[in-house]
């Protein structure tokens, strides 16, 4: 009830703000880059004589701006991009579609046409990153693989789950509490080769945001963070061809137009080749082994006209490994994402999307006549409306609806009759996630933007199957089944999002947030890297939907004319109904994997300084956290809580980036964290003759900290009027740091009836790589 | 599906440079808790419980053993069998043997705190045969794995534990399985091991046991947290007991066969 009126009041606070809405000319139209016509999402425009009317681009390159008719400049603005100043006449309404040239890398350094905005003061967001795709690019990284996951790793608040590894923990949240969007499409296994590469290729993305907290009420379904990556539409006036030679993978991108200035399309592909490091091997079953990875990015679009705009994207990766006939597995996500935008008028901007994912995989086996087939797969269909209706220069409202299907098929062994295998097949589950959202940006003065708003999330688990319940022990207590389409268990979840920004002045400004998270698609897992036999659960009639609630608050400010941003903040987050298997958990193909399962509650808080130069021929960041993540569960550490895993008290990283001359630029990337919090043995016995090891405390300990410096260097090939190439060069590691990976005890090798502890470190030597880039 | 690890793991050993050394570390001190192992077998014989107290890790091997317990375990036809106290804290019955089906409890007491623990012996399931073959990855040098054969009765729960012997050194590898995956199939199950390398000409002995629910549970927990492979495990922790209090060790009733060969 108290929900219903905090829901009933919050939008009375929007009706004055639609009843306050004069009758100004309105200005609308997208922004374009002018080189290939993909739209610059975030992309911003101002009006000179009205310095406190501005508006941002949204991620289809659609603005919308007011004004009282009469004589203004018009200021449109992108990072990287020469500003474009528009004198205009302003008696009625009108579109003005607005296309910016980009900064040529020497521009850049010198002239630097692009004034530096300050953007970071005046939003209402906090915890928020976008990322720049040409900053990505000059990272150093393992392999001279480009990759934005481990790039993301570098901003405070976020860690990487270990060395080599893809996942990562946003402010303390596990890592399936990160909700990756490709083009819309969440995208559930993110790694490559057991997490080392990231399925994103970064030649067929043009932008990566970041949301660690203070979540705008479109995005949810995860506790922790969103990562919404959005792929290049492709260039609409030109062929070109781009791709890479690299030391394990190489690239290719083709994109081009369909029809000049109203559609174009972008393919972009890569493969491994470690195949060849098999051949390589002296082991004759070594050598008969597979091993790759491929992925291909895909997007169409097409422009009918100023108003309507249709867009296909697809998402398409597969691992596969092989040892001869013995064992092989394979993995990969496919996703597609049809949307349609339709610009209703020049307020008012719609965006229809249909979209799909799937994640599946297969492992096949035959040893000793073992024979067996295990595949598991999770499909996903959404169907989601987002509206934006710009009231007024004060009020920008956004509002959607969003009905996702699941359908889950945990395990299915199929095995031939000689086989020490059964088949199996475990029941489907299918559910329902159906949301509806609204929030309104509303610049009260000057000063105070507030971005305030509601989401309702409702996960509906519905039939056929039967349902079971489990008593403490595990032991099925009833079981129900249920027809198809019938609710088995309904959730409903009312989640409040609010962010404001109060600007002291053109330099400071300090925000606060609160918002709640809903998760009702759980991960359950019993590695600590990305493994293929990741399995996903939805909230049912034993697990809860997990519960985040943030509030965070910070202090922004920036230096010398907006080139220097600096943020400091701080959050608080508590997590209720977490999920933890018990000992001696089975997961793989069990249908009463909900039986294994044991709840609990958790608490994340911490500090996070970010400095950051934008600008220049020498640019880059330095980020620091302070954090503490600590979990509750009454079957672990006594029911007290205790660090989790990913707990890391100090995390730092410095990257730079230096640009030499026309040619040449030089970066470097240093990490330093806390070690993980891990659970060491305070003592030995001796049970059925083994040397075994006693615990007292769970993840009591630390691994040593870790420490690392990259680094890299680009080198653009002489100009030339048909084509350009460039090399990349990186050493991972330089320092050769022994790392920490793991740490395990056993019984002495050297001195008899006695234990030892070994660390095992990988990546311990400085590990060179080189890439070789061409376009034309 | 322990091959699919090993296999993770070669592959990366491949791709990674990976290193290992031996580390000194600060480790806690929570010692002289009371460690109870009782095992109860279908073999004709004295039936042994041991009671000993953990040690901290830069000891030597060697725990010292509780004396003065008073030991018994009574079956559930009321039956009650003393234990003797032996040498270094073994405890021993007379001559007898555990009969599948039946369940038997222990009752302990240990400096006036008693303890108990129930563990019901399952069915026998006849051991086949074991066998020996090459290793199939990466072995040059004819190493060989050890399988063991048997037929898994269908439409009962099944668990096993197999201890390995090669040339009469225990293999320090918890082997435990169930029939989740196999119910009444016949089943070769490989006994993958690192720890002693087997070639031709050495004997290898494998005992085959049956053991209880509980019992399985705890073994398992123990062979999941022994493979600490890159591919990461579950945080360790003592494995679930039988026991009541809850202390270390274990209660089993099982059957128990040996069979030998003699690799090729």
């Amino acid at each position: 009830m108290i929900r219903a009126f905090t829901l009933i009041s919050l939008l009375s606070l929007l009706i004055p703000a639609i009843a306050s809405a004069q009758k100004p000319c309105v200005i609308s139209g997208t922004i374009k880059d002018a080189a290939t016509g993909e739209t610059l999402t975030g992309a911003t425009v101002k009006i000179k004589e009205l310095p406190q009317n501005g508006t941002t681009a949204n991620s289809y390159g659609f603005y919308s701006i007011q004004a009282p008719p009469g004589d203004y400049t018009l200021l449109f603005t992108h990072i990287g991009y020469q500003t474009i100043t528009k004198q205009i006449s302003l008696q009625h309404s009108q579109t003005i579609n607005i296309a910016l040239n980009k900064n040529s890398e020497l521009q850049e350094v010198v002239i630097r046409s692009d004034k530096p905005n300050n953007d970071q003061i005046a939003s209402p967001l906090l915890g928020v990153e976008k990322l720049n795709m040409a900053q990505i690019n000059q990272v150093p990284v393992l392999l001279g693989e480009r990759d934005i996951l481990k790039t993301i790793s570098l901003l405070p608040g976020i860690k990487s789950a270990g060395e080599g590894n893809t996942g990562f923990y946003v402010r303390g949240g596990a890592s399936d509490q990160n909700l990756i969007l490709l083009d819309e499409a969440p995208v559930y296994n993110a790694s490559h080769f057991f997490g080392f590469f990231s399925t994103f290729n970064s030649d067929a993305i043009k932008n990566v945001s970041i949301y660690k907290g203070g979540m705008p009420a479109e995005y949810g379904g995860r506790l922790s963070s969103v990562l919404d990556i959005i792929m290049n539409d492709g260039n609409n006036k030109d062929f070109t061809v781009q791709g890479g030679l690299g030391l394990i993978a190489s690239r290719i991108k083709v994109e081009g137009p369909l029809v000049k200035d109203k559609g174009s399309f972008m393919v972009s592909a890569r493969r491994t080749y470690l195949d060849l490091f098999l051949k390589a091997s002296s082991d004759s079953t070594i050598k008969g082994s597979t091993l790759y990875f491929y992925d291909v990015n895909a997007k169409v679009n097409y422009h009918f006209d100023d108003k309507n705009a249709l867009y296909l994207s697809g998402y398409f990766g597969k691992d596969v490994l092989a040892l001869k006939s013995i064992f092989g597995t394979n993995w990969g996500n496919s996703t597609g994402t049809i949307r349609f935008n339709h610009i209703f008028n020049n307020r008012l901007f719609s965006n229809t999307s249909l979209i799909y994912s799937n994640y599946n995989y297969t492992i096949q086996g035959s040893q000793n006549k073992n024979d067996f087939k295990a595949t598991s797969q999770i499909t996903d269909l959404n169907l989601k409306e987002d509206l934006q209706y710009s009231i007024g220069n004060d009020h920008t409202l956004k509002f959607g609806l969003n009905v996702l299907h699941h359908t889950i098929a945990p395990g299915n062994i199929t095995t031939t009759a000689t086989s020490s295998y059964n088949n199996k097949s475990v029941e489907q589950r299918y559910g329902f996630e159906n949301t509806a959202y609204v929030s309104d940006e509303w610049k009260a003065n000057d000063k105070l933007t507030i971005l305030y708003g509601l989401r309702l999330s409702g996960m509906f688990l519905v039939g056929p199957g039967t349902f079971s319940t489990y008593n403490s022990a595990g032991n099925t207590l009833s079981s129900t089944a249920y027809g198809s389409g019938q609710f088995v268990k309904n959730y409903i979840n009312l989640e409040p999002r609010f962010s404001a920004s109060y600007q002291l002045n053109d330099e400071n400004s300090i925000k606060a947030s609160y918002n709640r998270n809903t998760q009702n698609i759980h991960l359950l897992t019993n590695s600590t890297s990305s493994s293929p036999t990741d399995l996903y659960v939805m909230s049912s009639n034993n697990i809860k939907p997990e519960i985040a609630d943030q509030v965070s608050t910070g202090w922004f400010r920036n230096f010398k004319d907006n080139t220097y941003e600096f943020s400091a903040e701080v959050y608080y987050k508590k997590l209720q109904n977490q999920i933890d298997y018990k000992d001696g958990a089975q997961l793989i193909a069990n249908q009463d994997v909900e039986s294994q399962l044991t709840y609990g509650a958790g608490r994340a808080y911490g500090l996070e300084l970010f400095l950051k130069k934008k600008y220049g021929r020498f640019n880059g960041w330095i980020g620091y956290t302070l954090s503490r993540t600590e979990l509750k569960f009454d079957a672990i550490n006594n029911g007290n809580y205790y660090p989790a895993r990913q707990d890391r008290t100090h995390d730092l990283s410095v990257v730079g980036i230096y640009q030499l001359n026309k040619r040449w630029s030089f970066s470097g990337a240093f990490i330093y964290g806390t070690g993980n919090a891990v659970s060491y043995p305070t003592g030995k016995y001796e049970v059925g003759g083994l040397t075994t090891f006693s615990y007292s405390q769970r993840n009591g300990y630390r691994l040593p900290s870790s420490n690392r410096l990259d680094i890299g260097a680009t080198l653009e090939g002489k100009e030339h009027k048909k084509y350009h190439s460039s090399w990349i060069f990186g050493i991972y590691n330089i320092y050769g740091h022994r790392d920490p990976y793991l740490i395990t005890f056993r019984d002495s090798k050297t001195v008899p009836n006695t234990t030892e502890a070994v660390e095992t470190s990988i990546f311990a030597t400085p590990i060179p790589s080189v890439t070789w880039n061409f376009k034309f | 599906m322990k091959l699919y690890k090993i296999y993770i793991v070669s592959v990366l050993s491949i791709l990674t440079v990976s290193c290992t050394k031996v580390v000194d570390l600060k480790l806690g001190n929570d010692t002289g808790k009371l460690v109870i192992e009782g095992n109860l077998t279908d073999v004709n014989g004295p039936q042994y419980i041991k009671i000993s107290r953990n040690v901290p890790f830069t000891n030597t091997n060697t725990y010292p053993a509780v004396t003065g317990a008073s030991v018994s375990v009574v079956d559930d036809a009321g039956h009650t069998y003393p234990y003797n106290e032996g040498p270094s804290g073994t405890y021993t019955s007379s001559s007898m043997n555990g009969v599948a089906g039946s369940t038997y409890t222990m009752a302990a007491i240990i400096n006036g705190q008693k303890y108990t623990a129930s563990s019901t012996m399952p069915a026998l399931v006849s051991l086949d045969s074991i066998t020996a073959k090459n290793k199939p990855v990466n072995n040059s040098n004819h190493e060989k794995e050890i399988t063991v054969h048997y037929q898994d009765p269908g439409g009962v729960v099944n668990q096993y534990r197999f201890v390995m012997y090669v040339n009469s050194v225990e293999v320090t590898s918890v082997f435990a399985f169930n029939d989740e995956f196999t119910d009444g199939r016949y089943i070769h199950t490989l006994l993958d091991q690192d720890a002693i390398k087997i070639y031709s000409g050495d004997t290898v002995t494998v005992e085959m046991q049956c053991i209880d629910k509980l019992v399985y549970t705890y073994w398992s927990t123990l062979m999941q947290q022994g493979s600490n492979g890159p591919s990461g495990s579950v945080a360790p922790s003592n494995p679930p007991t039988n026991i009541s209090p809850a202390t270390l060790g274990y209660l089993s009733a099982h059957t128990s066969q040996v069979k030998t060969i003699i690799v090729r």
